[in-house]
């Protein structure tokens, strides 16, 4: 690592937005260098539900940010035609839900340009047969569902082949200023604390709901209201099409498939600090019931894990968090510093856009943006996990429930060079499972081990703080037969390998 | 339908149902044990621990909460009981060393030191070795064990890897049934020229014949060497399962193996007999009394729900902490979470209170308030309980 980074823009945060405006700068030729202090999508990108919205959840009470997500579904689409997978989607209206709202979710998808299909109970049921049968009707909207983890990461291929700088596990740690304007920053990686200085022309706060605390740094503060949104995920997909509940936007309205499960959400609760989420037992349920009512598996299937994220929202007078729009802002600091802030998940693309829009403006250029026209790079080897992909090499899993190998793991760790067990399972989607890494992890921390890249000692602390995350991740959800393999796994970790004993 | 006539039917065949099926067949008592299939000592290190908390852990039952079901069985016919099941093991050929009175350390896959007390004798010498020498083996792409977690403990141990051809835990363990196998084993052990001190293996040292297995080696290498127990599917674990279930049946017993109980008939404050569900011709299975042992959440004779505890089999009433965000503590490191109280209450004959049955009879885990995580007594609950609520029955019937 060069003692000093130089880079024309700085940008910090690897969500999907920081990472959308990593590539759009190096599509336009502008040098740059992105930190972030976890892994990508750590944030709000990666505690999300996956959807790319079709922008009817939207489309009463926001045309405009509804408007956005209709136009950004169909580019993503397009370039990135193998990482979002087209599954469609239903508004299904159950009995007691007002009519009257139905029609005005008509009218406003046909005048923001959002294609819809109104399907009879009996229509809808046979492209969804987990759906409650009494629904009275269901209307087909164009949603898709994503993976953000790997959307961040496709987003990076193409920095990384301009010549970007990318440093995760990097925290800011000050922000240089000089004669008034911002002209650096410090990061400190966590594992070593080493700190790396890194200069450039314009910085970007590109940090959601860190966002504040990172303006600060400079003296500049950015409004903001964070709202929780807590989700859960079940052991398997109950639904191939992305649910929605046709009604004004409310809890546990939202069901989408992902991969090998299904995830639920959210809530809505105000919050101040980013850092310490906890989820009540009391959002599980509601999450668990009202996704029950759309499909009653919902009530009887294993929820595998809950997690919760923080929207960054626009600060809005008096409104609430479901209010409040999900439009995005750009703010000029006026000193070498920008914020960019709101938005969502299937709008990162134009919100990196528009920001990059100003770096150029800034520099006096006039390169034009080409993010959505070219397909994203890199599809082919991260197109997800396909089982065809998995199933060629059945020897040495380590994974069961996800069928990563050792050979997998052993990969991620020579490649990445990683000292985190998450970023393994982002890699490999080792431990994602109905297991949830209750066995595998303890396997790959050995295979780590066995490679000489982190000492024991160091692999047993990630062990305990890997169970006490996971743990801590899927105790809101604990009954039935979750809990019955929980305490199995907890049997193991305490009573076969006697854990407790540390310390 | 086929009907089967008992004197008791025992409804889970795990560590527990076990010990009360054979404590009542050898009393010359026609017994059935009904199963679900292999319970959950199948998964265990296959070591009794007794109390693990107190250096005698039968001295420690005292200092127990009162509510706690080792109390029903009591100190000294717990000690009894723990040396029927010793004499059991020793009949069939799996001998457990060790004193009732005294905790002892064996070794696990991380080189923590497990606290248990009664151990199968592939495990005698698997306590502390201090600054000691030893040498840990493996086994060329076995999946759950890692001598490097051990050595990071012991910085003096050194390891060696064999090649056995197969890598699942009990795969490696068949192999060793084999003589050839097991010779050709001996000689690598032989040439790896080990100076000094003792050696671990993962406990993949044979299925039926385990003990002459180890027996063996130790006799050929003159040194000590001891079986790290692995995680599940965990060799102690089988074999203590098998031969539990070996006697039972040699001592007159009936199975009725991978089945589940489709319904109950009752009549008055009796129970008359189950039916079980099989793929052919459904079974009633009838009973002067019962003895319900299908231990607790893991091997599902509780089951919750999102805001109960439901006993799975008769439905009987539980007890239940308080509502659902109480039922675990914040850290997954500090065993006895509120949930592991919850479970069948029962009187000091063991029949479930406020139930109304007058011929059934509770033993195990499902007990409420046993805590075994918590308390480290899983396996000598099993026993003492197990043993105590089949005498109980016995005197009804």
């Amino acid at each position: 690592m060069p003692e000093m980074i130089k880079a024309d823009v700085i940008i910090v945060g690897g969500g999907a937005t920081g990472c959308g405006i990593a590539r759009d700068l190096a599509l336009r030729g502008i040098s740059h260098c992105l930190v972030e202090k976890g892994d990508f999508a750590s944030g709000a990108t990666g505690a999300c539900h996956g959807l790319l919205h079709s922008g009817g959840r939207y489309v009463v009470n926001d045309p405009e940010a509804a408007a956005e997500c209709i136009a950004e579904n169909m580019i993503l689409r397009k370039i990135g035609q193998k990482c979002v997978e087209r599954t469609g989607g239903l508004f299904v209206r159950l009995p007691g839900d007002s009519r009257n709202f139905r029609d005005r979710f008509l009218r406003s998808c046909d005048t923001v340009g959002i294609e819809t299909e109104v399907l009879s109970a009996s229509r809808a049921l046979d492209l969804v047969p987990t759906l409650n049968p009494s629904i009275e009707e269901a209307i087909k909207v164009p949603d898709c569902s994503i993976d953000p983890f790997r959307l961040c990461m496709l987003n990076i291929v193409t920095s990384q082949k301009k010549g970007g700088t990318v440093l995760i596990h990097h925290k800011v740690r000050d922000i240089i200023r000089e004669k008034g304007r911002c002209v650096g920053i410090r990061v400190q990686e966590d594992a070593t604390d080493t700190v790396t200085e890194i200069r450039g022309k314009i910085i970007i706060n590109a940090a959601g709901a860190w966002g504040d605390s990172v303006a600060k740094l400079a003296g500049n503060s950015v409004p903001m209201t964070l709202s929780k949104g807590s989700l859960v995920v079940t052991n398997h997909r109950l639904t191939n099409m992305v649910i929605n509940r046709l009604r004004p936007p409310s809890d546990g309205d939202i069901i989408v498939p992902n991969e090998a499960v299904c995830l639920a959400g959210t809530t809505s609760i105000p919050v101040l600090d980013p850092d310490t989420l906890e989820i009540e037992s009391r959002e599980v349920d509601i999450v668990a019931t009202e996704a029950e009512k759309m499909i009653p598996a919902f009530g009887t299937t294993r929820l595998i894990r809950t997690y919760a994220g923080v929207r960054p929202l626009l600060k809005a007078d008096g409104a609430n968090g479901r209010t409040i729009s999900r439009g995005f802002r750009i703010i000029d600091h006026h000193d070498g510093m920008y914020s960019i802030m709101g938005g969502k998940l299937t709008t990162y693309r134009l919100m990196a856009e528009k920001m990059s829009d100003a770096v150029i403006r800034h520099f006096g250029m006039k390169t034009k943006c080409r993010t959505a026209e070219i397909p994203l790079e890199g599809q082919d080897q991260l197109s997800g996990y396909p089982l065809s992909k998995r199933l060629k090499k059945l020897e040495n899993i380590l994974c069961e429930c996800e069928l990563v190998s050792r050979e997998d793991v052993e990969r991620v760790v020579a490649t990445v060079g990683t000292r985190h067990i998450g970023d393994i399972q982002h890699r490999t989607r080792l431990g994602m499972g109905p297991c949830q890494g209750g066995f595998c992890t303890y396997r790959a921390l050995g295979v780590i081990q066995e490679s000489g890249r982190i000492g024991p000692d160091e692999s047993m602390k990630m062990l305990k703080e890997f169970l006490q995350r996971r743990f801590k991740g899927i105790r809101p959800a604990l009954w039935g037969d979750q809990l019955r393999e929980e305490q199995l796994v907890e049997s193991i970790y305490l009573g076969i390998l006697a854990m407790e004993c540390e310390e | 339908m086929n009907s089967g006539f008992y004197d008791i039917v025992v409804i889970g065949g795990g560590f527990s149902g076990l010990m009360a099926a054979i404590t009542l067949a050898d009393e010359g008592k026609r017994v059935a044990v009904v199963s679900r299939g292999n319970p959950v000592c199948c998964l265990s290190t296959g070591c009794i621990d007794v109390l693990s908390g107190h250096e005698d852990p039968i001295r420690g039952i005292a200092a127990l909460p009162d509510e706690h079901p080792y109390h029903l069985a009591g100190e000294e016919a717990t000690v009894r009981a723990l040396g029927m099941f010793s004499d059991i093991m020793a009949g069939a050929n799996l001998p457990y060393m060790g004193d009732v009175h005294e905790n002892r350390t064996i070794f696990t896959p991380l080189g923590t030191q497990k606290t248990t007390c009664l151990v199968p004798r592939s495990m005698e010498s698997a306590h502390d070795h201090g600054d000691d020498y030893f040498h840990v083996v493996s086994f060329r792409g076995i999946k759950d064990f890692y001598p490097s977690y051990i050595m990071s403990r012991h910085a003096r141990a050194g390891s060696s890897v064999y090649d056995a051809g197969v890598s699942a835990t009990s795969a490696i363990a068949e192999r060793f049934e084999d003589k050839t196998f097991l010779r050709k084993f001996i000689s690598w052990l032989k040439g790896l020229d080990i100076p000094a001190g003792s050696i671990a293996i993962p406990a993949v040292l044979g299925t039926r014949s385990a003990p002459l297995i180890f027996d063996e080696i130790s006799r050929e290498i003159q040194r000590r060497i001891f079986e790290i127990p692995t995680l599940p599917p965990s060799m102690p674990g089988q074999r203590l399962f098998s031969r539990l279930k070996n006697t039972f049946l040699a001592r007159g017993g009936s199975l009725y193996w991978g089945r589940d109980i489709a319904s109950v008939e009752r009549l008055g404050d009796q129970i008359e007999a189950v039916t079980i569900a099989s793929a052919g011709r459904p079974s009633r299975v009838q009973g002067k009394a019962f003895i319900l042992a299908t231990g607790s959440f893991v091997s599902g004779g509780l089951y919750a729900t999102m805001d109960g505890v439901k006993e799975t089999v008769f439905g009987l009433p539980t007890y239940l902490p308080d509502g659902r965000s109480t039922w675990f503590n914040d850290s997954f490191f500090v065993p006895g979470h509120a949930i592991e109280k919850s479970g069948i209450r029962v009187d000091s004959t063991f029949r479930p209170l406020h139930a109304g049955w007058s011929n059934l009879f509770v033993c195990g885990s499902i007990l409420a308030f046993s805590e075994v995580m918590k308390y480290g007594c899983g396996h000598g609950l099993a026993i003492a309980t197990g043993v105590a609520a089949a005498t109980m029955c016995e005197r009804q019937v």
